[in-house]
């Protein structure tokens, strides 16, 4: 069975100004179906890079990146685009959701931009919206929601066109202890129901509750290790 | 992303942002109404000064005499043979004499200067018909008959009804005629109007003025495709007659109505342009709107990418957006372009509202929004979603 993700020897260089920064440096990373991998390493150690890179938010420099065996660095703006829609599910810290829409419209858009017709739309978003257990909050806006539903929301929205891979980037970071822990919970059980799941975080306590440990270093994978 | 879900998104970003958008507008909706009201005016007035003219016939063509360079004279009977012989181009004519004089009926007595001398023709060529009595027939050239056929507002100044005016004896200069008809009322009875004129027989105004010359001759064409024709014909004519052209003047109204219309041409390629300058300053206005949109609405479209909106989805959602607020100040402009034909401008000539116009310039409005939107749209589709993401 060929890989969900494959990287070899993948580099990613930013410039600032008159300096290169070598955010990502030769990395090499298998992540199979039904894992749940965390990422953690101390800040600027290129997390959220790696997580663009899988995300297909961001064009690598050097090496390769396949994702469920295609070659990703060759495609188009809007291959890439209907990848993101349909192959990833985005969890974001400071949850990302679009203010002036409901928790309902929020979720749907996956699906608009998948053409997904009006009433496949609705039935999916709010089965998504009942599994994250805010049936009964179709309709409000996210002001009008605590932060851990908001969050809650945006996993909805991940979850909503059922993408193989969920990409979650310190999803806990915006929320207080018992809405975190809330979160985290729910990841684990949506792993159990057979979702692939990569998690950053600079936590060690939250990384330990994954399978896999990946620990990031200057732009390089130091470890990666089978949590017990 | 279908083109419904894309217009639903766009009006609900314009109501979320009601006043600007409205400002935002105003400049599409002060271009389109200035449109449709400077086309109604500039079409109303030319329909009633048309149809001012066509009352007096579009196929009249005036001959005025000046007897200048010359000792010959036209006499009356000539003319008609003249006429009589190209009755191909000429149905009618009538001749005029005119001159002032004071007018009584008892005690009543004023200055009138509209003393018409002229033949039965009269009626046909000018369109001047009587409500009441008859006209002056060819028979009271022949006899010289003192009688009269008045306008209204010659009723009104010196009788207290029109049927006390019938068969009255009215005193021209001292000398009495009889009314033998009044005339349809054409511009209210007012005094000094052409209401206020008083028809007598040709010849008996020959006598009273003591001058055999007439000056006028009013000519009726037989086909409106005949009138240049007819003008080389008279033309050929009066030189030949004359021994010179610098002794009479053939006038041609359909002539003026081309003048008109040339004029009516360029009136409306002067609004034309100042429609479209109004309306590139309104879609400048836009665009301008719109680029500071998407800088605001920057982290919303690295969302959207980031849940996988194409370029194409971006780019649609801007330029829609664009063309719905200038489509919806097109509207508002034809509404209000149209209540100031009605309400304003119809006060002062007869409104016209011209379908073609109020299309062309919602059309317009259209165009703007898309071609100012294009820009502000491109910038948006093509915004790098991590750096939108990270943006606030
Ligand atoms: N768009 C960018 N432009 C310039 N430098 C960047 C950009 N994105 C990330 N970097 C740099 O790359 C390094 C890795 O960043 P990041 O992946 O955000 O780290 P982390 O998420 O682990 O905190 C940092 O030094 C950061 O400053
Ligand atoms: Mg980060």
């Amino acid at each position: 069975m060929t890989a969900l993700v494959e990287m070899k020897d993948l580099k990613k260089t930013y410039k600032m100004g008159e300096t290169y920064v070598k955010a990502l440096d030769g990395i090499n990373l298998t992540i199979k179906k039904d894992e749940f991998v965390s990422i953690v390493g101390p800040s600027g150690s290129g997390k959220s890079t790696l997580m663009n890179m899988i995300g297909c938010l961001d064009a690598l420099d050097e090496g390769t990146y396949f994702l469920e065996g295609t070659d990703v660095s060759e495609l188009s703006s809007s291959k890439l685009a209907l990848i993101r829609s349909k192959k990833i599910g985005f969890i974001f810290q400071g949850f990302n959701l679009l203010s002036k829409l409901t928790a309902l419209e929020n979720v749907e858009m996956p699906l608009i931009y998948q053409n997904y017709s009006h009433k496949n739309r609705k039935k999916k978003a709010i089965e998504a919206l009942e599994k994250v257990g805010l049936g009964d909050r179709l309709h409000h806006k996210p002001t009008e929601l605590s932060g851990g539903q908001q969050q809650r929301v945006a996993i909805a929205r991940a979850l909503v066109a059922d993408p193989p891979i969920i990409l979650a980037d310190e999803p806990t970071g915006n929320l207080d202890s018992k809405s975190g822990k809330e979160i985290m919970d729910m990841l684990v059980d949506l792993h159990k129901q057979g979702n692939t799941i990569i998690l950053i975080t600079h936590d060690t306590y939250i990384a330990n509750t994954a399978r896999r440990k990946i620990v990031l270093k200057d732009g390089k994978i130091t470890e990666d290790v089978e949590v017990s | 992303m279908g083109f419904l879900l894309a217009l639903k998104m766009a009006i609900a970003s314009i109501i979320s942002n009601k006043w600007r958008t409205f400002l935002t507008m105003l400049g599409v909706i002060i271009g389109v109404a200035a449109v449709i009201a400077a086309t109604g005016f500039a079409m109303g007035s030319t329909a009633s000064i048309t149809s001012s003219i066509e009352d007096l016939g579009s196929n009249t063509l005036t001959v005025t005499l000046f007897n200048k360079g010359t000792n010959r004279d036209l006499s009356y009977n000539e003319f008609i043979a003249f006429t009589e012989e190209n009755s191909k181009y000429i149905e009618a004519v009538s001749p005029t004499v005119t001159g002032n004089a004071t007018i009584k009926y008892e005690a009543e007595s004023y200055e009138n200067s509209q003393i018409i001398g002229t033949n039965a023709a009269y009626e046909l060529v000018k369109n001047s018909h009587v409500q009441d009595g008859r006209y002056i027939l060819d028979l009271d050239l022949e006899f010289r008959q003192k009688i009269a056929v008045i306008g209204t507002a010659v009723v009104n100044n010196l009788f207290d009804s029109k049927d006390q005016a019938l068969g009255a004896y009215i005193k021209i200069d001292g000398t009495p005629f009889k009314v033998v008809g009044i005339l349809d009322e054409k511009e209210g009875g007012q005094e000094g109007s052409s209401d206020d004129a008083i028809l007598i027989p040709l010849t008996t105004a020959q006598r009273m003025f003591s001058s055999a010359k007439i000056n006028n001759f009013t000519i009726l064409v037989s086909d409106s495709e005949l009138v240049d024709e007819t003008v080389v014909v008279l033309e050929t004519f009066l030189t030949e007659f004359y021994g010179t052209d610098d002794s009479y003047r053939v006038f041609n109204l359909a002539m003026i109505l081309d003048t008109l219309s040339e004029v009516t041409d360029t009136l409306a390629l002067i609004l034309g342009g100042i429609a479209v300058i109004s309306l590139l300053v309104g879609g400048i206005g836009i665009m301008n709107i719109m680029l500071v949109s998407v800088t605001e609405r920057t982290r919303e479209i690295g969302i959207r990418k980031a849940i996988g909106a194409k370029r194409s989805s971006i780019m649609t959602q801007f330029i829609i957006e664009a063309v719905v607020v200038t489509g919806l100040g097109g509207i508002i402009g034809i509404i209000i372009g149209i209540l100031s034909i009605q309400l304003l401008i119809s006060k002062f000539v007869p409104p016209v509202i011209d379908t073609m116009w109020v299309f062309v310039s919602f059309g317009f409005s259209l165009v703007i929004g898309l071609v100012f939107g294009i820009f502000p749209a491109l910038k948006a589709a093509n915004l790098n979603p991590i750096e939108a993401l990270r943006s606030e």
